[in-house]
């Protein structure tokens, strides 16, 4: 039991010493991250000290691009189980480790996701009322304490299956399938549901019209399984680059068939809701006026939304032509999906839903500089959590890091690639 | 060792950013707060809960000046008042009441002094069946004509109510119906209205002013 | 695959690091520490740190009598601090056998808005920011389309021909959807139907203020600020005691007034005397009255099924 658990903390010891370890273009991305992580660090410290007035959220527009974050990556997270079902259920041997890589960016998306709610909270020293038992949890009234449970809960499952999986092949063992698969099947429902909750907290709110709608929970999970994949895709591409991780690009065209479908349905789905919205003519549609259209002279989100529908058209003519089976394309169109999406479910969701106001009036959102230094720090933080998971679980599956060279590996126990 | 040069280099650039930022952050003084245009707090008239008008109840029960009241320190017992009219059927008010402003009821449809005053008695006032009403008692008179609103008033639904809700904590305190209606000229006065809300996120974008203008 | 051209790491092939790259390391280390405990200095700005007892207060619903008292009295310390004046801060507790219920006259309102500022005055509002529970709507004459409603009318005189005034406020809804999405039951509905805020337990995640269908709640985004001298020093722990930065308010029907036996702040100065209020348990009520007499009353957004307990009506 002892050996186990210093064995067990030895791992953990030789896995963080390595993520201080790297070429110059690796100590040169860590430390921009690092550089956004501390400004964005800051920006927040003033937050805690003066209040959400540091802002650009008010009474009328009461979310804003942190909320609008926290929705794009609990879809992003969701999306890493895209990549489970076509090794666990069809059986896809070529994607095998690379569930590792796209579950890891499900963590860091989670570690994101609370990172946003927590800078958007008004009083975040009082966190612990969200805990059940300790606090008061309003389960299962409350669709953000569904939100609390299953992200946290989501996090645990992808932390414990790829931990194991991790250790198992750090120690050279084949792991245990009782222990990870049952969790693995488990995740890609959690996955689903970790979006529809998500999803669940617009569409509860019957005295927010634009939201009140059965289309925002498929819509949500479309773009996300658009967006997540297209993400792997390009991040998977990077770890090519810069370790000597093998990547086959079969690999690569099977996630593309996936972002492919997904925005095929999130198109059609946006078909949907533009008719719905303005073949009817009724009063309910004026959010939707001021998104696409403005409303009285206010009409700051309608370049925004025009050039989401942009992206995401041009991406999905482009991922539906056989150009985009060659990288480049490829790429171009990935990046166009995730940026389209971003606006989407950021300006297009969260923004109009609050203007105008239920009592009609007009007050638009722009986010502050500290706002937007924090939302940066954020993303900083997220893409440094999973730089630093990459860096430990590569080596790892290259058998580069393993059980038995830990003790040639020296006094600081770092190893040379 | 060959790429050494560049860690090298890399390391002394973030040393150098990492001790400027430090110090930034320590001599920085700015809060990220927003200025705000400075919001006038809202003129004390506005707090105020006082009638505009007092009744003759008031003024006796305040000990204030009930000289307007002192009708036979002019006028002569016995003799009622003449009215006079003009071309148009308009009455002629005095020059010695010359503040009554005449206007209950439009197109002139309550034009004699004496619908409501007793011209026998100026020191009450008569309903039309000749019941004669205290001054004290005005809302009687009133409801003699504005049936439906008195029936509102006596149930505490039209006028002012204040003070208690639950009668067994305290009393209510009732308005009279001269306490907001001149009863020479009863339509309820408009006023200059408090002042607007200030939104925090004001914005100075022209507000396109809505289609409905009568 | 493990070139020497691929080798990202530049550390010798001998274990161990050398002496030089360590110490380059250290000093890349030292700053980054030292920017990240400068990154935090704006933290000891923060004027309104909450002590150990603000942090661990227990829940409303969970307070006995005596612990009750211990809040209060430190609310009452809190308060003298901040405003100079000694307040009394009191819990009061709904009475049996009510039901609270607003009428408003949507014949006789004329729009002067003293009604919102009397309520901010009653009930120890932030003026800067500006925080006013009431916001009255100006409707052209024939149409209860929101939309319509222009916020900002300022003229020389109120009422105006061809329009009519309608206040909002918090409509203590029967179905209320901001007590279903709080997480965590910082806001709840009473017995006799106020929904109240427990300010010491808000989290201030703002997603009540986003179910609000009559744009009823407000958020603290800075810390409130209310002048000295216009302080109203008769409080209670869920009504009117001065709030805090980042939680959420809205109308409490007065709590520290309409418990007491007492009308509304934004009744009693009413000039118009368009706004009605009682116990609808009570068939002698005005309000009863009202709802058993008048033909049309209006439950603002009825479609949304909060069954609002505020009911607007027309006399003529």
């Amino acid at each position: 039991m002892i050996t186990a658990a210093r064995n067990y903390i030895r791992f953990l010891l030789r896995c963080s010493r390595i993520a201080f370890v790297g070429d110059w273009r690796y100590y040169a991305w860590m430390g921009i991250l690092t550089l956004f992580c501390l400004v964005g660090l800051n920006a927040y410290c003033k937050q805690f000290a003066y209040g959400l007035v540091t802002t650009g959220m008010s009474d009328e527009v009461s979310w804003g691009v942190y909320i609008a974050n926290f929705t794009f990556l609990v879809g992003v997270a969701a999306a890493a189980v895209m990549m489970v079902i076509p090794v666990y259920i069809y059986d896809n041997e070529e994607l095998h480790d690379l569930v590792i890589f796209g579950e890891l960016l499900a963590v860091a998306a989670i570690f994101m996701c609370l990172a946003f709610v927590t800078v958007d909270l008004g009083r975040p020293d009082r966190f612990w009322h969200l805990l059940p038992g300790i606090g008061q949890l309003n389960f299962p009234s409350s669709m953000l304490s569904w939100d609390v449970l299953v992200l946290n809960g989501y996090l645990l499952l992808n932390v414990h299956i790829c931990g194991y999986l991790l250790y198992t092949r750090y120690q050279g063992r084949k792991p245990a399938k009782w222990f990870y698969i049952p969790f693995v099947f488990i995740a890609i429902f959690w996955a689903i549901s970790i979006h529809t909750v998500t999803a669940f907290l617009y569409v509860g709110l019957g005295g927010r019209p634009f939201w009140n709608a059965a289309i925002v929970g498929p819509r949500f999970l479309a773009s996300a399984f658009t967006a997540g994949p297209a993400l792997i895709i390009l991040a998977l591409q990077v770890i090519r680059r810069v370790t000597s991780y093998f990547i086959s690009d079969k690999a690569l065209l099977t996630l593309r068939s996936i972002v492919q479908v997904s925005m095929i349905i999130n198109v059609f789905l946006l078909m949907c809701e533009v008719f719905k919205e303005f073949y009817s003519g009724n009063l309910h549609v004026i959010s939707s006026k001021y998104l696409y259209f403005g409303l009285h002279g206010y009409h700051a989100l309608v370049p925004w939304i025009w050039t989401a529908i942009t992206f995401n058209l041009t991406a999905m003519v482009l991922l539906l032509l056989p150009v985009s089976r060659s990288l480049r394309w490829l790429n171009v169109s990935c990046c166009l999906a995730i940026v389209g999406i971003w606006i989407e479910k950021g300006m297009g969701l969260v923004i109009p839903g609050f203007i105008p106001t239920p009592l009609g009036a007009v007050i638009e959102y722009f986010p502050s500089l500290n706002e937007s230094l924090i939302c940066f720090g954020i993303w900083a933080f997220g893409m440094l959590c999973y730089t630093i998971f990459l860096r430990m679980a590569v080596p790892i599956l290259q058998g580069k890091l393993l059980k038995s060279n830990e003790d040639e590996a020296g006094a600081l126990g770092v190893i040379c690639k | 060792m060959k790429p050494d040069p560049k860690i090298r280099a890399v390391h002394f650039v973030l040393a150098a950013v990492f001790a400027l930022l430090a110090a930034y952050f320590f001599f920085s003084t700015s809060t990220a707060v927003p200025s705000r245009a400075k919001i006038d707090l809202v003129d004390k008239s506005f707090l105020n809960t006082a009638t505009w008008r007092k009744s003759y109840a008031d003024l006796v029960r305040e000990k204030e000046d009930l000289s307007d009241f002192d009708c036979y320190g002019c006028h002569e017992k016995g003799t009622p008042p003449t009215l006079r009219f003009d071309a148009d059927q308009k009455l002629i008010i005095p020059s010695e009441h010359k503040d009554i402003v005449m206007g209950h009821g439009t197109h002139g449809r309550n034009n004699n002094c004496f619908n409501c005053h007793n011209e026998n008695n100026l020191e009450v006032l008569s309903a039309r069946d000749g019941r004669e009403i205290k001054f004290s008692e005005s809302p009687k008179l009133c409801g003699s004509c504005h049936g439906p609103t008195y029936r509102d008033w006596e149930a505490g639904v039209h006028g002012r109510t204040s003070g208690y809700w639950d009668r067994s904590k305290g009393p209510i305190d009732r308005k009279l119906c001269v306490n907001c209606h001149d009863p020479h000229s009863p339509h309820f006065p408009g006023r200059k209205p408090a002042p607007g809300p200030h939104p925090l996120r004001d914005q100075p974008v022209a507000h396109i002013e809505l289609e409905s203008h009568p | 695959m493990s070139t020497p051209e691929n080798q990202p790491n530049g550390e010798p092939e001998t274990p161990g690091m050398s002496r030089r790259s360590f110490l380059r390391n250290s000093a890349v280390f030292a700053t980054g520490l030292a920017a990240m405990a400068a990154s935090l200095r704006p933290l000891f700005e923060t004027t309104d740190f909450p002590s150990s007892e603000q942090f661990l207060q227990k829940y409303y619903k969970e307070l006995n009598p005596e612990e009750m008292q211990k809040v209060l009295t430190r609310i009452e310390g809190e308060v003298e601090r901040q405003y100079g004046i000694r307040p009394h801060v009191r819990d009061y507790k709904p009475m049996d056998g009510v039901e609270y219920v607003y009428c408003l006259n949507l014949t006789r309102c004329i729009g002067c808005r003293k009604c919102v500022h009397a309520c901010v005055a009653e009930n120890n509002q932030s003026r800067d920011p500006e925080i006013q529970y009431i916001r009255v709507l100006r409707m052209p004459h024939g149409s209860l389309d929101i939309e319509k409603a222009e916020h900002n009318y300022a003229p020389e005189q109120v009422p105006e021909k061809g329009y009519f005034y309608m206040p909002v406020q918090c409509q203590q809804c029967h179905n209320p959807p901001c007590v279903k999405v709080c997480p965590v039951h910082a806001t709840w509905q009473e017995t006799d139907g106020i929904t109240v805020v427990d300010y010491n337990w808000c989290i201030g995640c703002r997603y009540c203020e986003a179910a609000c269908p009559y744009w009823a709640r407000r958020f603290n985004f800075t810390k409130p600020s209310i002048p000295k001298d216009r302080i109203n020093p008769e409080m209670s722990y869920l009504g009117n005691r001065p709030r805090m930065k980042g939680v959420m308010e809205k109308c409490h029907f007065c709590i520290q007034r309409t418990r007491a036996g007492r009308y509304p702040a934004c009744l009693e100065v009413c000039p118009a005397g368009a706004r009605k209020f009682g116990n609808i348990l009570d068939p002698e009520s005005e309000v009863s009255r009202i709802l058993k007499t008048k033909r049309v009353f209006i439950q603002l957004k009825e479609e949304m099924g909060t069954s609002p307990r505020f009911f607007y009506y027309f006399d003529v």
